[in-house]
């Protein structure tokens, strides 16, 4: 795995449809127990929550809606876990409140003029959480793990490294193949070479890591599962002392009750609240509810396999058909039924959290809502109406496709009944049929023969940088992520020049141009950025800051260090 | 040789858990989508570590062997290892187990007991406005969807009320001074499940109780009773109700068992850590080896129930003695 674009990802799908999934779930009761809330009487503070809100030892609550699946950095895959270990682990470089990236355990890094060396020079009088000194050892340990063996969703970053050396304690020297416009060191947790040093790689596959010991802000308490997790304030820590005396994350099944829970202040904030209960949570007494851009989207795929195996109809290999069905949905609609509102109509790969990296394509150049303009290029190409209204190409196969979408995630299930309709306009039918998630995951990424024509569903950037999107579509991630079959060697080569672009301005240019590309070839029809939606008290803790793509369950761990009691 | 009848229904028993076990075993793995695709699909894992990840949790081997190293791991009480926790699935399971039989332990004390009590008044007092009282509330509660009435619970008693505490088993991050609290703590957050439970099941055993007992009640043996004198109480209690025990008894064995499905809502609703959680959660992920065992120890519940109330019924019924 040369390419860049070789790499396994890390995506955060899994977390994007579950949050999509209390959507309209919630429809009924929920919408009125949300609204009737409003005149309940003001919640007294929870009366177990015995620490929060009383001074430098209080505790910091979390509702969430999900468990981690494990404390071990290098064989999970779950938001929630990330979001524990990165309060626990230390990385060479993190992200602060405005999603700026400010050195960490590496007091500064210079690059060679070539761009392809990374000097990092670490701070010194750091210990591990057990006492034990860190050194440069550590940092060339943990990158030649994840290296060597290709462990973890963290390899992808290291794909192109060439070697990592400490030099003398406090000095570490990565080399790579080509410059990397995405620095790993914003990614990669270091790990303690004493504790995992020996271990061999099915050794760690199994290995549960019930105690990280980490260099961060925070310790490793507990994790009672099905029940809570709990992390407490690292007093040696090597930066400011973080505000909360402990985060205990407690679960909730139930998002309905979730989302009150923050009323009644049995937790101080909500990773996620449904759309329908944001309104009448926003209302309520001492909570702020707050609606910031995401890093996500949900989009239409359509197979666009070349490969004489691929079972996809061959009619939608023709751009013509794609622009029409695109043509035909209306994006606001879909935002306006199924977000309540709550996100941006969509257009291209990137969502609107990625600032300036977003393409902005003027809404009359867009094909978005405009069936006549589907007709017309439509019958332009010789698609004449059957008997039956439907659309058949010159040798009179049929414009009719099966699109699939998961029961579970109504959002999509509701999108996709909508654009089923809008496509009968230009003369196209659709079959729509549901299935679980497993299900269609297995068909759609059948890379051998993909049998199907059209699926519904949604993408979560990995990191806060446009490569990991703009990544999805690469022929060499056929297999992978790319779960239409694009195959367009143009694109590739754009994909690997911003990669590698460490100006920002001309890689913006080019990340600009690879986007329209995609979005002309109309592979996808992205429908909408979902808004990310949280709230949280303002009567225990103060020093929120509202980032850009969540104010907790985000790149950055700025919010739990740097909030503190009112 | 011929079997008593205990020996008899030992067997009966062993060979239904043997059955359990089997069917078990291939249902989760005839389901599509397996858990290293869960993982590979979202394109985490290159084809080479998705078999190296096979091999590490053994699942490359043929499934005759899988299901002999199971059988094997079963018989040293060995459940298995849990791919999503990465931790022995008996160490998982123990702790939940317990959350759910202190949950199911309060409830079911309530339904039975209340239940009986309630579905013996109505019966005794046949026709009152006390009994189509109760016969109506039973089947309005009864039909009423259990996630709904803890919701329900959660507005009034939660939320508007602000009395009791809506999810959880304790209250996160609470520091105990003496076990007492601890105990206290535990026991608020046990209401409102509780409460859910036994509003939606009590009806069942009410109509049960009820429309056994209206049956006895009619007897001749009832009616030289009551012209020997003895006392109403006594004939509806000691001599009506020996007789109506034996649907009763069914219905009990049958909840044990059907309380499960009942219990996976509740705790859902209130975030109860137990098994039914646990259930949901391992379906979701793919988790052979939990759900599993999961299953397993529902199916040895239900079994285990029927069994004991077969024993039962010949203690309480001659008849069935006679058979």
């Amino acid at each position: 795995m040369d390419e860049r674009a070789g790499r396994p990802y890390i995506t955060r799908r899994e977390f994007l449809t579950r949050t999509a999934a209390g959507v309209v779930v919630v429809g009924g009761l929920p919408a009125i127990l949300a609204a009737c809330t409003g005149a309940a009487n003001t919640p007294e503070p929870s009366s177990g929550g015995s620490a929060a809100g009383g001074g430098s030892s209080a505790a910091l609550r979390v509702g969430w809606s999900s468990e981690p699946d494990t404390m071990n950095p290098l064989t999970s895959y779950s938001t929630e876990a990330q979001e524990v270990l990165q309060l626990v682990y230390d990385k060479l470089m993190e992200y602060d409140a405005q999603l700026a990236a400010q050195p960490s355990l590496a007091e500064s890094s210079t690059t060679s003029d070539d761009g392809r060396t990374v000097t990092y020079t670490l701070r010194s009088g750091v210990t591990w959480h057990d006492g034990e000194p860190f050194t440069a050892d550590d940092v060339d340990f943990t990158f030649n793990l994840i290296h060597d063996e290709n462990l973890s969703q963290y390899a992808q970053w290291l794909a192109d490294m060439i070697s990592a050396e400490a030099q003398g304690p406090d000095t570490v020297v990565v080399t790579f193949k080509k410059p990397q416009a995405f620095d790993p060191a914003l990614a990669i947790p270091i790990l303690p070479k004493h504790i995992w040093a020996g271990m061999k790689s099915a050794e760690i596959q199994k290995f549960a890591n019930d105690e990280p010991v980490g260099t961060g802000p925070f310790t490793f308490g507990s994790w009672e599962r099905g029940q809570t997790v709990t992390v407490n304030r690292n007093p040696d820590f090597w930066g400011t002392p973080a505000g909360p005396g402990s985060v205990i994350w407690v679960l909730f099944q139930n998002e309905d009750v979730m989302a009150q829970s923050v009323r009644t202040a049995e937790v101080d904030i909500l990773s996620e609240v449904p759309p329908t209960i944001w309104d009448g949570i926003n209302g309520a007494d001492q909570v702020k509810a707050v609606s910031l851009p995401g890093f996500s989207f949900h989009h239409i795929g359509f197979n666009v396999s070349e490969d004489p195996a691929s079972g996809g109809n061959p009619l939608l290999l023709d751009p013509v058909v794609r622009q029409a069905l695109s043509y035909s949905l209306d994006r606001n609609q879909l935002v306006q039924i199924a977000l309540a509102g709550h996100g941006q109509p969509g257009s291209v790969l990137l969502p609107p959290a990625m600032a300036d990296y977003q393409l902005q394509i003027p809404e009359d150049q867009q094909f978005n809502a405009n069936p006549d303009m589907g007709n017309q290029i439509l019958d332009q190409a010789g698609y004449a109406a059957g008997s039956d209204g439907v659309r058949e190409s010159s040798s009179g196969d049929p414009l009719q496709f099966r699109l699939i979408a998961i029961e579970s995630t109504t959002v999509d299930v509701r999108a996709a009944q909508i654009f089923r309709d809008s496509a009968a306009k230009v003369g196209i039918k659709l079959d729509l049929e549901t299935m679980d998630e497993n299900t269609l995951g297995s068909i759609v990424y059948n890379a051998d023969a993909p049998d199907w024509d059209i699926f519904v569903w949604g993408w979560d950037s990995g990191v806060n940088d446009p490569d990991y999107l703009l990544g999805v579509p690469l022929s060499s991630q056929i297999g992978g992520n790319n779960d239409v079959y694009y195959a367009e060697p143009n694109y590739d080569a754009l994909y690997d020049e911003q990669a590698a672009e460490l100006d920002h301005d001309a890689r913006v240019d080019l990340v600009h141009e690879a986007q329209q590309m995609f979005y002309d070839s109309a592979a996808y029809i992205v429908m909408w950025y979902q808004d990310k939606l949280q709230a949280y008290r303002t009567d225990t803790w103060t020093g929120w800051s509202d980032t850009p793509g969540g104010v907790i369950f985000n790149f950055t761990r700025a919010n739990y260090v740097n909030v503190h009691p009112v | 040789m011929r079997l008593g009848p205990f020996p008899r229904k030992v067997l009966q028993l062993v060979a239904t858990l043997f059955a359990v076990v089997v069917f078990n075993f291939l249902l989760f793995r005839v389901l599509p989508g397996d858990p290293i695709q869960l993982y590979a699909r979202s394109g985490h894992l290159s084809a080479e570590q998705a078999e190296q990840l096979r091999a590490v949790f053994g699942l490359d081997k043929p499934v005759v062997e899988q299901f002999w190293i199971y059988l094997k791991g079963l018989m040293h009480g060995d459940l298995g290892f849990s791919l999503t926790y990465r931790q022995p699935v008996s160490q998982i399971i123990v702790q939940r187990l317990m959350n759910t039989l202190l949950l199911l332990g309060a409830a079911t004390v309530v339904v039975v007991v209340v239940g009986i009590v309630l579905g013996a008044r109505s019966a005794s007092k046949r026709g009152s406005r006390l009994d189509s009282s109760t016969v109506v509330g039973s089947l309005a509660l009864w039909s009423m969807p259990t996630f709904w009435v803890g919701l329900l619970l959660v507005f009034v008693f939660g939320v508007w009320l602000d009395i009791l505490p809506i999810s959880g088993i304790t209250t996160p991050g609470a520091v105990y001074g003496t076990p007492l609290w601890s105990f206290v703590d535990v026991s608020k957050h046990l209401v409102l499940p509780t409460i859910t439970l036994a509003l939606v099941d009590i009806g069942q055993f009410v109509l049960i109780t009820r429309s056994s007992l209206v049956d006895v009640l009619t007897e001749d043996f009832v009616t030289t009773a009551r012209a020997k004198g003895v006392p109403r109480k006594r004939v509806v209690w000691r001599h009506g109700m020996r007789n109506a025990m034996l649907p009763v008894v069914t219905a009990s064995a049958l909840y044990i068992g059907l309380v499960v499905g009942g219990a996976i809502q509740v705790e859902t609703v209130f975030s109860w850590p137990g098994m039914g959680e646990l259930t949901y959660e391992s379906v979701l992920r793919r988790d052979y080896a939990v759900l599993e065992a999961c299953f397993l120890l529902f199916a040895v519940t239900v079994i285990v129930a029927n069994f004991l109330s077969d024993l039962l019924y010949r203690r309480l019924d001659p008849r069935v003695r006679a058979a």
